[in-house]
This record gives structure tokens, sequence and C-alpha cells, in this order.
């Protein structure tokens, strides 16, 4: 019996990060997840259009959390800032009654839709870790990763109330998936550190320099391949590795991919790209 | 005496000569190897065996006693560097039913606690030992030294010492005479248990010789040692707090007979713990935890040297003892050298990173931050990241002092209606702002605060949380003065302002004072985007990633690259091969090519058609539409 989730594929999925959006549904396919596409679903804000109008990014995100309950599903992404942005949204809601009612005042005046606050929004790696429970993993693996690997979750998840059953400050719940699938978790203290997303544009060099840490650390502690809970992080820690390392005159080449990436691979989607990552990570190196 | 019946010496002897100079009766160390003495009954020398076993640096001594158990002194997991437990696991220990406790604690319950002391703390210890000792079902009497009959010591089941040093090493004037007598008196203790609370002072040469001559002679009497001595420094309540504890819970298990029940050690303790957590501690009711068998990873910084790195220690400690008072007990029982911030459990400069979380110390119970992985308790504790260290956890706060100067942080009035309260006209404030100042303005600890961003460590000019919630929310005081509201708000646009965050996320996660302030950095964000028209690079980023949103419920990478950047920002992107990953697909791994170069180049020159991925819209757009028509007519 396949678990249900409306599925939102977070920012960039659609355009940057597209591999994410390629492997979801793979790595969901295999894990016995079914996704319910929400295809009326908008950018979470990612954490900027608040910065505009705060009360205007928590009723976008009202109108994307009602069209889950709608559809009575709960809601499942692969990106840690829209888990985290839409989980933010949504307490705020619950625990401000004169925001919810003015949210579901505009809602039903432009949308017809009322939200209640039942639905709740899961990262796919708690669905993961607490709900299927780590065997599930286990059991769909056709291909292992013999690498040393540092899962990066990021600050946008390790929320309280935010990150399921794991730690907020010290988690392992990406370090079971990745020992799950046969690799080596690396120990390191950056994971949870910010890259600084939202301020790639207008702050790149401290951006850069924060981008560099984390990567250095994962590598000093021996990393062969980063591993990213968060499309947005990914898209930094890979595209933006080399201008890192420039900037900062630190080694932050390392191959990077997504957590998704990760999953469909191990469960023997794409093995034409599974091969090229092994290449790259154990003939070519950084 | 214990009784040992066989001792023999395993392999990797490093013939030190430590055995040998302890007890030459057994043990004779040879070129390569110590051996045992032939002929030697073991039984006749128990304790000496026990003493060169514990002092055998390699612990090649094995040792058995009476009943069979098989013993080797002092083993750490080879894997970990660390320092021997000081006590055995005491939770690890299994509960056995109400009946034996019942029994251990039925008949003779008299505990006698003694004191040397020159100026009343020992004395003082002794009488909270006594009156604590009623929660362990012990009867405690407290002895003055002075005028004790030691022949009394002989009938004694169990014993408490705290004793004080002076001068140089010197016993107290109370207790200069028993000790005397004590060390004369050969072995009249046959059935007795005791323990020691060293009280001294690290800054003398003889720290605690006092309490260790007590110890070593209590033995010598013939006592056992139920629990090891700790040695306390000048700070003495923590680690004696934690001596008491863990003595008491011991040498109440010993029963009627003088037997000690150690298999009914955590039952007691639950039993202490039961009967103490409605007690209160003077003000503040204390909730007794159960013991946490701990090891401590601790950062090492030597400015001298240079060098950084860790140590780790092994140790039994109430869950409810504070993180300050894990390093003060550190400090005082294994390295007095380790350096961090004291002082009062709420003082805003003590704060570390414990397991990752930034803490105040005296207000962080160990309970509520140690991790077990499945491999055992662990905490880790290090300086806060976003300032330089000094030595080992005390880092440097004089950037953050520097930087809340230059914010000119102090308060300038305006004039205001005032309300005639009577006698006279004063202003007022109403109730939901004064709320929500007042909440805003709830901050432990200012330095911690700053500590909460990831930027700051990154770019050392940039103000930090703390100043920009404390300057955002006196500009939102209906008290200032208009001038200083505009000199506020142009000092939060300023380069080094409120847009130097990168990520409010990091602040966001860090308690509720974070919350807090990542509420009051996001508030300010806005303010100063509004004032500066949403111009550089910030202001645009922000304005067009709203807009494409707005256009098409997705954001629009394009829209973004194109209108923030501009093209010098887009050439050193293409210089620094950004734009190659991207344009290739930036994971390496096979994903579809050139699927962003469609995007960086097709639109909006309007040659050719829009890339789908940048062209299509969310289902029922025209309600996102309607959204933001409603809510912000700027979009």
């Amino acid at each position: 019996m396949p678990t249900r989730y409306a599925y939102h594929p977070g920012n960039v999925a659609h355009s940057n990060a597209i591999e994410v959006a390629d492997t979801m549904p793979l790595a969901a396919e295999s894990l016995g997840i079914e996704l319910v596409p929400l295809d009326g679903a908008t950018s979470c804000g990612a954490g900027i259009i608040r910065q505009a109008n705060a009360d205007l990014q928590v009723v976008l995100n009202a109108r994307t959390l009602a069209q889950a309950e709608a559809m009575g599903l709960d809601i499942i992404t692969p990106c840690a800032t829209t888990a985290a942005t839409l989980h933010e949204d949504l307490t705020s809601l619950r625990t401000n009654g004169k925001l919810m009612a003015k949210t579901n005042d505009i809602l039903e005046r432009n949308c017809g839709l009322t939200l209640t606050g039942e639905v709740n929004v899961h990262h796919i790696l708690h669905v993961i870790v607490d709900e299927l429970g780590i065997d599930k993993v286990k059991s769909a693996v056709k291909n292992t990763f013999e690498f040393k690997i540092a899962g990066y979750y990021g600050p946008n998840i390790q929320q309280e109330g935010a990150c399921g059953g794991d730690d907020v400050f010290d988690p392992d719940y990406l370090e079971q998936v990745i020992a799950a699938v046969g690799g080596k978790p690396v120990e390191w203290s950056s994971r949870t550190h910010s890259v600084g997303v939202p301020g790639i544009f207008s702050e790149e060099k401290t951006v850069m320099k924060q981008t560099a840490a984390v990567l250095a650390d994962a590598k000093s502690e021996g990393a062969q391949l980063v591993v990213s809970a968060c499309n947005l992080s990914h898209m930094l820690l890979d595209v933006y590795q080399g201008k890192a390392g420039k900037t900062t005159g630190q080694a932050t080449k390392v191959p990077t991919i997504h957590l998704t990436e990760l999953l469909a691979f191990a469960f023997g989607h794409h093995i034409d790209r599974l091969a090229q990552l092994r290449t790259r990570v154990l003939v070519i190196g950084d | 005496m214990s009784a040992v019946v066989k001792v023999w010496i395993d392999d990797g002897c490093i013939t030190c000569d430590a055995c040998e100079n302890i007890c030459p009766e057994v043990f004779h160390v040879e070129d390569d190897s110590c051996v045992i003495v032939d002929g030697v009954n073991p039984s006749e020398w128990g304790d000496d065996i026990i003493e060169a076993a514990d002092a055998c640096p390699v612990d090649v001594i094995l040792f058995e006693v009476a009943g069979g158990d098989e013993t080797t002194e002092g083993e750490a997991p080879a894997e970990v560097a660390v320092e021997a437990p000081a006590t055995a696991p005491a939770a690890a220990a299994e509960p056995v039913g109400d009946g034996a406790l019942d029994a251990v604690m039925a008949g003779d319950r008299d505990l006698h606690i003694l004191f040397g002391s020159q100026s009343g703390n020992a004395e003082g210890l002794c009488s909270m030992i006594a009156k604590k000792a009623a929660d362990y079902g012990l009867v405690g009497h407290v002895h003055d030294m002075d005028g004790f009959d030691l022949g009394r010591m002989a009938g004694m089941k169990r014993i408490l010492i705290a004793c004080s040093t002076w001068g140089e090493g010197e016993q107290p004037d109370n207790a200069e005479e028993l000790y005397i007598a004590a060390k004369g008196s050969g072995k009249i203790l046959s059935n007795t248990h005791f323990s020691i609370c060293a009280l001294g002072d690290t800054s003398y040469e003889f720290f605690c010789q006092s309490g260790k001559e007590w110890d070593e002679v209590l033995e010598t009497m013939g006592g056992t040692r139920i629990q090891d001595r700790v040695d306390c420094d000048v700070d003495y309540d923590a680690p004696a707090g934690i001596w008491m504890a863990e003595a008491l819970s011991r040498i109440a298990c010993v029963d009627d007979s003088g037997t000690f029940q150690e298999d009914l050690v955590a039952e007691m303790m639950a039993h202490a713990a039961g009967d103490s957590a409605s007690a209160s501690s003077g003000d503040v009711a204390i909730v007794a935890m159960p013991e946490i068998q701990l090891l401590a990873n601790i950062f090492r910084y030597d400015a001298d040297t240079g060098e950084t790195g860790s140590d780790a220690w092994a140790f039994s400690i109430p869950g409810h003892y504070s993180v300050l008072d894990l390093l003060r007990t550190l400090k005082a029982t294994q390295d007095g050298s380790l350096t961090f911030r004291d002082g009062a459990v709420d003082d805003p400069t003590t704060g570390v990173c414990v397991n990752g979380r930034l803490v105040l110390p005296g207000m962080t119970r160990l309970c509520d931050v140690v991790r077990d992985k499945g491999d055992g308790a662990q905490i880790r504790i290090e300086p806060v990241a976003a300032y330089d260290v000094i030595r080992d956890l005390v880092v440097d706060y004089s950037s953050y002092d520097n930087l809340r100067a230059a914010s000119k942080p102090w308060f300038v009035g305006g004039q205001r209606e005032g309300t005639f309260a009577g006698t006279e006209v004063i202003g007022t404030m109403d109730a939901v702002v004064s709320t929500e100042l007042h909440a805003s303005n709830d901050i432990a600890s200012p330095q911690l605060l700053h500590a909460t961003s990831d930027a700051v460590p990154y770019n050392r000019s940039y103000m930090g949380p703390a100043i920009v919630s404390h300057l955002w929310n006196r500009s939102c005081d209906p008290r200032i003065s208009d001038k200083s509201r505009t000199a506020i708000i142009e000092a939060l646009a300023d380069t080094n302002g409120v847009k130097s965050e990168t990520d409010i996320a990091s602040i966001h996660r860090q308690g509720s004072m974070g919350a807090n302030a990542a509420k009051s950095v996001l508030q300010a964000k806005t303010a100063v985007l509004s004032h500066d028209g949403y111009n550089g690079r910030h202001g645009k980023h922000v304005w067009w990633y709203t807009w494409s949103i707005k256009s098409s419920g997705k954001v629009n990478e394009t829209t973004l690259y194109r209108t923030v950047l501009g093209p010098m920002g887009l050439a050193s992107n293409a210089l620094s091969g950004v734009s190659a990953r991207m344009i290739f697909g930036f994971t390496r791994t096979g994903r579809p090519m050139f699927n962003e170069l469609l995007g960086m180049v097709a639109p909006p020159a309007g040659i050719g058609k829009m890339p789908k991925q940048f062209n299509s819209a969310v289902e029922n757009h025209h309600e996102v539409i309607s959204i933001f028509n409603e809510m912000d007519g700027r979009f």
C-alpha cells in the first residue's frame, strides 16, 4: 500500500535543480511513496518574499497548504528551504488566531479555499526515517556507494518542530540514509551551518566564505562526496564551489549531489549517471 | 583487608618499578618484566596488591578476589583517549526489589561525618551532608575532629570526612591531634567504609594535602574506600555536591552488618531522588535527575603554543547538574588548567557551544543537552564561533563591544503627549506595544545572540543580529525622537547593517532568543529595503524574486541573474566557472545539458520561444495575481 503525499518539488527544481525534479519521483517510486502533483503550489518564498511583505508570503503559502488539505494529503518535498518555510508559516497560522482568520478571509475571496491547519509538511528525509523506516531504504538498494559521504542539512530543516524525530543541533538522519546505501558517513561540524543562499546576489563575498568553509570542512574530514538535503544549498555547494575556492583560497572542489539523486542512483535508476558519478569520485577526484 | 587470592602479571610490563615500590613483598621487577615473588601468599597483601594494580600505568597486574572475580584495573576504551571513569556507572546496576532496599535500610543507619576545618567551610559542608543523609535513610552525626576519641572509629560502619588544608599542606588546627593519633593507630578499622572530600586551593603547592592524608591513613587503618576522594578548589560547591550525591548513594547501601550492597546503589539513588524531588534548595526547587555516565569532549586551545585540540573525560554526574557545574568539576578534579568564563548562572558572557547549541552553561542542565546515539551519552563543548579564542573556551568579545559602541546604542527621547496622573503629566505607552517591546528585548545574552548568525564569522564588520535587534526595537519605541529613529534606520541600511545578514534561518533555530531576534532582523530588513527603494543588489533580489512569483508562481532565475547581477556580475560568474557549471549541468552526473543556457540567452531577447521551464505558470495562476493585487499593489 503506497504512502500518498501531495508533492511540492521545492525551489528551482523546475530549472536550476532539474536533477532533483528528475530523481525525486524515481526515488519515491522505489520507496513505495505515491506523489500526487501539487500543480498549483507557488514557490515558498525561500526567505525572500517575506523581506518585502511577510503577510503576503504567509498567504501564498497558506494557499499551497490549503490545496494539500483539500486533497486530504500531507505535503512532501525534497527541498529543506521549502519544508522549513512552509512549516514556519503553518506554525504561525496555527498559533495566531487573528492571522489565521485574516488569511482565510483572503484565501476564500480569491481562491475559494479554507485552511484548517490540519495539514503537515515533511521533508523526504524525515518521511524515510520516521514514517517508512530506514530498513525500507536498505531493502531497496541495488547499487551501493562505497564512498566517504558528508551529509549536508543546512539550517532550515534543523529547527525545532521541523526536523521530525531528529535532533535539531546534532542530527543523524542523513547519516542513517548514507549508511543504508552503503556509504561511510563523515562526521563534520558544518553540516547544519548556513551557506548563505538568500544572500548570494547581494553579499556574495560573505556567502563565498560561508560556502567555502562548509566544503573545506567536509573535505578535511575526508569526504569524497557531499549530499545535500536542500535544493538551494545544493545549487550553491556545487555551482559556486569553484568560485568559493578561488575567492578564499580554500580547497572546495568535491562532487556534490542532492539526496534524491543519491537515493535514485542507489535504487538502480539512471545507472549511466551513477557510472559518471563513480568515475568522478573514484578516478578523477576533486 | 581485601581478600586477594591470586595475582599474576600480564604481557606488556614496562618495568617502571611502581609495583615493587608499593609492595616489594609481592612484586619484583627484573630486566624485561615484573614477576611475582616466589612463595608469596597474596591474601596477606590484598590492599597493597590492589594499590599496585591501581598505580600500574599499563594495567598488567591482574588479580582475583575471593569469589572468583577476575579484575583488571583502570581499563579504558583503546580507541578513545579518556581518563578512567571516576566512579562505576551506578545507573548500570540492576535495581532489585523493594524488599532488598528495605532490608538494607533496617538496623543501624548511623553515618558519622567528621570535619577538619579552619575557616568553617568544611564544617558547613558536613552540616549539609548530615541534612542530606536523611534522603538516603541515614542518620547523620557531625563530629568536630578536635577532641574526637579515635577509638570510637573502630565501631563505626560509615564515615565521611570533609577536611580543608591549611598553610603549606598542614592539617587544620582542629584536626592535627586526631591525625597524628590515627597515623599511629594500626589497623583498627575492620568493618568501616569511608570517603573523603578534600578542600583546598590550587594556587598552593600542596593542594588538598590534608584530605589526601586522611584518605591514605583511613585506608592504612583498614577502612574500605567506598567512593573516590574528591579534591575541590576554592569554588567547591559543584564538585563537593557531586561527591556528596555519589558518596551518600553508595555508603547508604552499607547494611547493618557493614556489608556494601552494591547492587542496590541505583535503586538507592532513585529512592533519594524521589524523596528530594519536591524538596527545596534555597528559593528554587531542583528536580533531581539520574546520574549520567558521560563522555565529555572539551575544545582546548593554548595561545602560547598555538596548539588546538580536544580533551575527553569519562565520568558519572547527576543529570540535573548544569554545564557550568560540569566545567567546574572538570577543572577541580581533572585538569586545573581548563579555562572558561565562570560567573553567575545568568552571566551573559559565559556562553559556550554545547553539541551545536549556543547556551549559557549555568542555565543549561546536562540532561537536556547530552546526546546518546547508541554509544553512550556524550557532550561536546566548544567556544562560540563568532569570536577569537583566547584560551580553551574563553573568547574575546572586543569585536562585539566595538560594533556595539559604533552603533550608538543609547536612547534619545523625543517630545510626546502625556497623561495627567493625579499630580503630574507622564508619558504613557500602549499596552500591546509595550509588551512587544519587552518581549523583543528579552535577550539573555547579546554576546551569544551575536554568535547565532552564520554570517558573522565571515564578515566581522557586520553589526550582527544582537545589535540589529537592539537598534530595531529601539526604533519601534514610541518614546524615541524622530531624528533618532531616522538615524537608526540609516545605520541599519548601512553597508555593515542588516543587509549583511545572509540567512535568518541560522538565527531562528537558536531557541526563543534566536526566534525573537530573527523576527526583529526580518522586520528591520523590510524597513531598510523600503527606505532604500529596493535599490542595490539586495533590494533588486527581493523585488524581482517577488515579482517573478507574481508573474508565474515560480522563481525565475533568468530574471534574477539578469536584473540583480547585471553585466558585471554575469561576467564574473562566466569567468569563475559558475555559468559553465550551470550550463553543463552542475552535478556533472549526466543531467540534461544546456537547460539553463536557454534561460540565460533566450528571454527576454525575443529570439525564438521562451523555454518551457521559464514561461510555465502554476495551476490557477490567476489566484496568485489576485492575492498580490489585494495585498501588495507595488508588484
